[in-house]
């Protein structure tokens, strides 16, 4: 009954796996914190077919946490790390 | 009670191909915009096929609720999140791409 | 059946931890290495997940990926002052005079 929902989880671990070219590769600083974002969604998913596989439902509030988590990373990126660098040149790394 | 089980199984395979095509739009898309696009829109709605058949398949109202719950506050936070990077590019003056 | 299902999505996460680990060590790129740490850490709670702890996965994503990765992101901008996204170990002095150059340029 639950191998199933193992099986899913096993497809959904190299989305994220593979997702994780793009910290390497994207040109921009978002592009790279976009990934945090798909591993935030992503993690969810394979959290929640987890719970169901290895019929463990406290796995369901870890779920909880890495979806308000992953978001907190992106918001202090963008209003901390992102935000006024453009007023040097092109010298920034983070443009 | 099968009817809901296999019902969530298929809900469960539709959103599993939504994650896929989110990480390949990721991968393969020519800007942030699209990117985010594709990331944003595409897993937040395999989230949700997973969530409902994971749902259907629970058969105790508690538990459905609760997953419901998480996907609306995925949902919330996802969306803001991608507001929040798109507007700051913009306000960074990165070009949207064009077909050239 | 179940058994080697669970053994494949073991070996994909431990060696996507590993990779994730030497590319956050050997990597240039201040910045790139605290979006790798993020990812680390929410790996990192898959993988106590995994092991049967979900108290200690649910301390690691919380301070992995809530805690620690906002502080460095924060830590990283105010290091941005300085050249290249690099830690200049020299006199406050020094320093004072760039950020007078700076608001100059501005």
């Amino acid at each position: 009954m639950s191998v199933m929902h193992l099986l899913f989880a096993l497809i959904l671990l190299p989305a994220i796996t593979v997702g994780m070219v793009r910290i390497l590769r994207g040109p921009t600083a978002a592009d790279r914190m976009m990934t945090a974002q798909l591993f935030g969604t992503c993690g969810v998913a394979i959290l929640l077919l987890l719970s169901v596989g290895m019929l463990n439902p406290v796995l369901i509030d870890i779920a909880l946490v890495f979806a308000l988590l992953a978001t907190l990373a992106t918001l202090t990126f963008t209003r901390r790390t992102w935000q006024g660098s453009d007023k040097r040149k092109n010298d920034d790394p983070l443009s | 009670m099968t009817i809901l089980y296999h019902s969530g199984t298929v809900f469960i395979i539709i959103g599993v191909l939504f994650f896929l095509s989110g990480t390949v739009g990721l991968l393969r898309f020519p800007d942030i915009y699209t990117r985010l696009h594709a990331l944003t829109k595409a897993d937040n709605v395999g989230l949700g096929f997973v969530v409902f058949g994971l749902a259907l398949q629970s058969g105790t109202l508690t538990v459905a609720i609760k997953l419901l719950l998480i996907w609306f506050l995925v949902l919330i936070a996802s969306s803001a999140s991608c507001h929040l990077i798109a507007s700051s590019a913009m306000q960074k003056k990165i070009v949207p791409w064009t077909r050239p | 059946m179940t058994t080697s299902i669970l053994t494949l999505f073991d070996s994909i996460l431990i060696l996507t931890l590993l990779w994730l680990g030497w590319r956050l060590l050997s990597s240039e790129d201040i910045f790139k290495a605290v979006i790798l740490f993020i990812s680390f850490g929410l790996l990192m709670a898959l993988a106590w997940v995994r092991m049967r702890a979900p108290d200690v996965a649910l301390a690691e994503a919380a301070l992995g990926a809530g805690l620690t990765g906002p502080l460095f992101l924060a830590a990283l901008r105010r290091m941005n002052r300085t050249r290249k996204g690099e830690r200049r170990l020299d006199s406050d002095e020094k320093r004072e005079k760039d950020q007078k150059t700076d608001t100059e340029q501005t």
